[in-house]
C-alpha cells in the first residue's frame, strides 16, 4: 500500500514539470489548433493529478471532479473550439505581437518568477512548492497569452489556461473545494466558453475579421 | 420557500416570455412576472424584518444586509420594467433582438442577481457573480452593432478574468479556514466563517492575500479605477433600461460581495488592512472618474463615469468604517441607484428624440422636451449631492465620518472631486439644455409610464433627502448589524 501511495505522490510531483512543458510549447506555438491541443493535454495532466489524489485519499468526490475535468476540459471545450475554428474558416495564425523566441523567453521568465512568488507561502504552509509554482505560472501564462495574442480565440484559450491555474491552486492547497462548488464552477466555465464562442461569431459577422487589436472604436 | 420563490419567479418568467411571439403578449407576461417578483421581494423583506435570518436548505440564506439590497433590486426592477414599455418601441426586430429576447435575458439577469444576494456560501456567491456577467453580456451586445459587439466582448473578457482573481481569493480564504480547523465541507459558509473568524487570525498573511485578490476581482465588477475599462463601454452600448440595471443593481451586487469578504477579513485580522485597500481604490476611483467626466462627449458614457465615481464614494464610506461611514455608504448605494436610474431614463428619452447621445449635437432640450429636461435637471442636481436630495445626506455622512476619523486628505480629495463633477455636469448640461429649439428628427411622445417612473424617482430622492422614513432606517440598521 505504501508503495502505491509513493507512486501517486511521485506522479503528483512530476506533473508540475509536464505543466511547465505545455506552457513553453504554447508560447512557441504558431497555430491556434496547436494551442487547443496543448490546452487539452494540460487539462489531461490535471485530471491525472486528481485521479492520483482520489486514489490516495479514497474520496468519491475527487473521482467525480476528475470525470468532470476529462469531460469538460479535455474533450468538450477543445472539441467546441475546433468546431468554431472550422465554422469560421479563419486563418490558423495566432497573430502574436512577440516573436516565437521572445514568447518562450517571456514564458520561462514567468515560470521562474512564480517559483520566487510562492516560496514564502510554500514554506510556512508546508505545501508542494512545484505544484504551487505551476499554478501561479499557469495564471501568469494565461494572462500573458491574452495580452500578447491578437486573435479572439486565443484570448479564450488564455482565459482557459488562467482558469486551469486557479484549479491547480485549489487542488494543491486544499485538495479541491466542496463538490457542489466545483460543479458550479465547471458549469460557469462551460457557459462562459459557449458565450465567448457566440461573440466570436458576432465579431466575425460585424467586423469581418477576428483581430481583437483592431477593436478600438470605444476608447476613454 | 420564501427564498426559493424569489429565484423561481424570474427563472420561469425568462422561459415563459421566450414563448410569446407577439410583442404585446411578451410585455404583458413580463409586467406580471415583474409584479410577482416585487411582491415576493416585499414578502421576503417583511419576513426578514420579523424573523431576523431566513435560511432555506444549506445554500440559501438571507439576513438584514440581504434584505436591504433586495429592496434595492425590487425598486429598480419595477422602475426599469415600467420604463421599458416606452423604450421597446424602437427595438428593431432582429434574430435575437426582439422584445421577448430582451425580457427573457433581463429576467435571467435578475435571476442571477437574486442568486448572488441569497447565496449562503462564498463559493456559491462567486459562481453567481460570474453568472451575472454571462447573463448580462448578451444584453450589452443586444443591438449587434459594431460598438455593441465590441463592448459585449470587452465586458465578457475583462470581467471573467477579473472574477477569476476573486475565485483565487476565495480559495485562499477557504485554505485559511481549513487550516484553522473548520470542517472543509462547510468552510465556505458565511455563518460558519463568521463564527470562526476570530480564530482565523493565525493565518493572517493568507487572509490578506485572499482579500487583495477578492478586492481586485470583485473590484473589476464594481468598476474600481484601474480595472474599470469595461464599464463605460458596457453602460454606453447596452439598451438604456439595461444601462440603468447595470449601474443601479449590478454594481451594488458586486459591492455586496466585497462587503461580505470585508466583514470576515475585519473580524479575522482587524479592519486596518482591508479598509486601507478600500480607501485607496475609492479615492483613486473618484479622482480619476471626476477628471474623465470633464472630457466626455457621449451622455451615457458621462453617466457611466459618474457611476464609477459613486462606487468610489461608497468604497470610501466602507473604508472609513464606523457606524457613520457604513451607514452613509449603504444609504448611498440606495440613493445612487435611484438617481442614476432617473438619469439613464432621461438619457434614453434624449436618444429617442435626437437620435444621438453626442452631447455636442444636442441643444435646446429645455424647449423641445421640457419634462425630460426637468428629469435630467433633478437627476443631475441629486447626483452631484445638492440638498434637498438624498445623496446630499449620504455624502455628508461620509464626509463627516472622514473628518471625525481625522482622514483629512481623503476628505479633501472627496470634496475636490465632487466639485469637479459638479463643474463637469454643469458644463455639459447647460449646453444641452439651453439654446434655441431645434427641429428634432423623431418626436416620440412620453407615455404615462415614463412620467410615473420619473415622478417616483424624484419623489424618492426628495423624501430620502428630507427625512429617512422609520421603517427604512430600521432596515438599514439591521443591515449594519450584519456588517459589524
Amino acid at each position: 500500500m505504501g508503495l502505491i501511495e509513493l507512486a501517486a505522490a511521485k506522479a503528483l510531483a512530476s506533473s508540475a514539470v509536464f505543466l511547465f512543458i505545455t506552457l513553453l510549447m504554447m508560447a512557441s506555438a504558431k497555430r491556434i489548433s496547436t494551442c487547443i491541443v496543448l490546452f487539452s493535454i494540460q487539462s489531461a495532466i490535471m485530471a491525472a493529478e486528481i485521479l492520483a489524489m482520489a486514489y490516495a485519499g479514497k474520496s468519491v468526490g475527487a473521482y467525480i471532479v476528475a470525470a468532470l475535468v476529462i469531460a469538460v476540459k479535455v474533450v468538450a471545450i477543445p472539441y467546441a473550439l475546433f468546431r468554431i475554428m472550422k465554422d469560421l474558416k479563419a486563418s490558423q495564425d495566432v497573430a502574436s505581437s512577440t516573436t516565437g523566441a521572445q514568447s518562450v523567453f517571456m514564458m520561462a521568465g514567468l515560470i521562474l518568477l512564480s517559483f520566487f512568488a510562492v516560496a514564502p507561502y510554500a514554506k510556512t504552509l508546508r505545501l508542494d512548492e512545484d505544484l504551487l509554482a505551476a499554478a501561479v505560472a499557469l495564471l501568469l501564462a494565461g494572462a500573458f497569452l491574452m495580452v500578447s495574442r491578437k486573435k479572439a480565440l486565443m484570448q479564450v484559450i488564455g482565459l482557459l489556461v488562467l482558469e486551469n491555474g486557479i484549479f491547480v491552486a485549489a487542488l494543491t492547497t486544499t485538495y479541491g473545494m466542496p463538490l457542489v462548488i466545483e460543479i458550479g464552477i465547471f458549469f460557469d466555465l462551460l457557459m462562459g466558453v459557449f458565450l465567448m464562442g457566440l461573440f466570436v461569431f458576432r465579431i466575425r459577422d460585424t467586423f469581418e475579421h477576428l483581430d481583437v487589436s483592431k477593436l478600438r472604436r470605444l476608447r476613454g | 420557500m420564501t427564498l426559493v420563490l424569489l429565484l423561481l419567479v424570474p427563472f420561469l418568467a425568462a422561459l415563459i416570455v421566450l414563448t410569446c411571439k407577439q410583442s404585446t403578449r411578451a410585455v404583458c407576461v413580463a409586467m406580471s412576472a415583474g409584479a410577482l417578483e416585487v411582491i415576493a421581494i416585499a414578502n421576503a423583506v417583511w419576513r426578514i424584518r420579523s424573523n431576523g435570518v431566513l435560511q432555506s436548505g444549506r445554500y440559501l440564506r438571507a439576513d438584514g444586509l440581504t434584505a436591504f439590497f433586495l429592496l434595492n433590486v425590487g425598486l429598480i426592477l419595477s422602475l426599469v420594467l415600467a420604463y421599458s414599455i416606452g423604450y421597446l418601441r424602437h427595438i428593431p426586430a432582429g434574430r435575437f433582438s426582439s422584445p421577448r429576447w430582451f425580457y427573457s435575458l433581463t429576467f435571467l439577469f435578475v435571476f442571477t442577481i437574486m442568486a448572488v444576494y441569497l447565496s449562503a456560501n462564498l463559493g456559491m456567491l462567486w459562481i453567481c457573480v460570474e453568472s451575472t456577467t454571462l447573463a448580462s453580456a448578451l444584453l450589452v451586445g443586444f443591438y449587434n452593432t459594431k460598438g455593441a459587439v465590441e463592448a459585449g466582448w470587452k465586458y465578457l473578457v475583462v470581467c471573467t478574468v477579473g472574477i477569476a482573481f476573486a475565485l483565487f481569493g476565495t480559495i485562499a480564504l477557504y485554505l485559511a479556514a481549513v487550516r484553522s480547523g473548520v470542517n472543509p465541507e462547510s468552510a465556505l459558509d458565511w455563518a460558519v466563517l463568521m463564527n470562526a473568524a476570530p480564530s482565523l487570525g493565525a493565518t493572517g498573511n493568507l487572509i490578506k492575500l485572499s482579500f487583495v485578490f477578492v478586492a481586485v476581482g470583485y473590484g473589476t465588477k464594481i468598476g474600481f479605477v484601474p480595472m474599470h475599462s469595461w464599464l463605460p463601454d458596457a453602460h454606453a452600448e447596452a439598451p438604456t433600461p439595461i444601462s440603468a440595471m447595470l449601474s443601479a443593481v449590478l454594481l451594488n451586487c458586486a459591492m455586496y460581495a466585497l462587503l461580505r469578504f470585508d466583514t470576515i477579513t475585519s473580524h479575522a485580522i482587524g479592519s486596518e488592512f482591508s479598509h486601507t485597500l478600500l480607501l485607496i481604490f475609492g479615492t483613486l476611483s473618484i479622482t480619476v472618474a471626476a477628471l474623465l467626466m470633464v472630457v466626455q462627449r457621449d451622455l451615457k458614457r458621462l453617466l457611466a463615469y459618474s457611476s464609477i465615481e459613486h462606487m468610489g464614494i461608497i468604497a470610501i464610506g466602507v473604508g472609513l468604517g464606523g457606524p457613520l461611514g457604513l451607514f452613509g455608504a449603504l444609504l448611498h448605494t440606495f440613493n445612487h441607484s435611484v438617481a442614476k436610474s432617473l438619469m439613464f431614463f432621461t438619457a434614453g428619452n434624449v436618444r429617442e428624440n435626437f437620435g444621438t447621445l453626442r452631447m455636442r449635437r444636442i441643444q435646446g432640450m429645455a424647449r423641445s422636451m421640457p419634462w425630460t429636461s426637468a428629469g435630467l435637471v433633478v437627476g443631475s442636481l441629486a447626483i452631484v449631492g445638492m440638498p434637498p436630495f438624498g445623496l446630499f445626506i449620504s455624502e455628508f455622512m461620509i464626509l463627516t465620518a472622514a473628518f471625525s476619523a481625522s482622514r483629512y486628505l481623503i476628505a479633501i480629495l472627496l470634496m475636490v472631486s465632487l466639485s469637479i463633477v459638479f463643474g463637469a455636469l454643469l458644463h455639459h448640461f447647460q449646453r444641452m439644455l439651453a439654446g434655441k429649439r431645434v427641429d428634432v428628427p423623431v418626436k416620440l411622445k412620453l407615455l404615462p409610464s415614463d412620467f410615473a417612473v420619473m415622478g417616483v424617482c424624484t419623489m424618492l430622492l426628495i423624501v430620502l433627502g428630507v427625512h429617512i422614513p422609520g421603517a427604512f432606517a430600521n432596515l438599514l440598521q439591521r443591515a449594519l448589524v450584519v456588517l459589524q
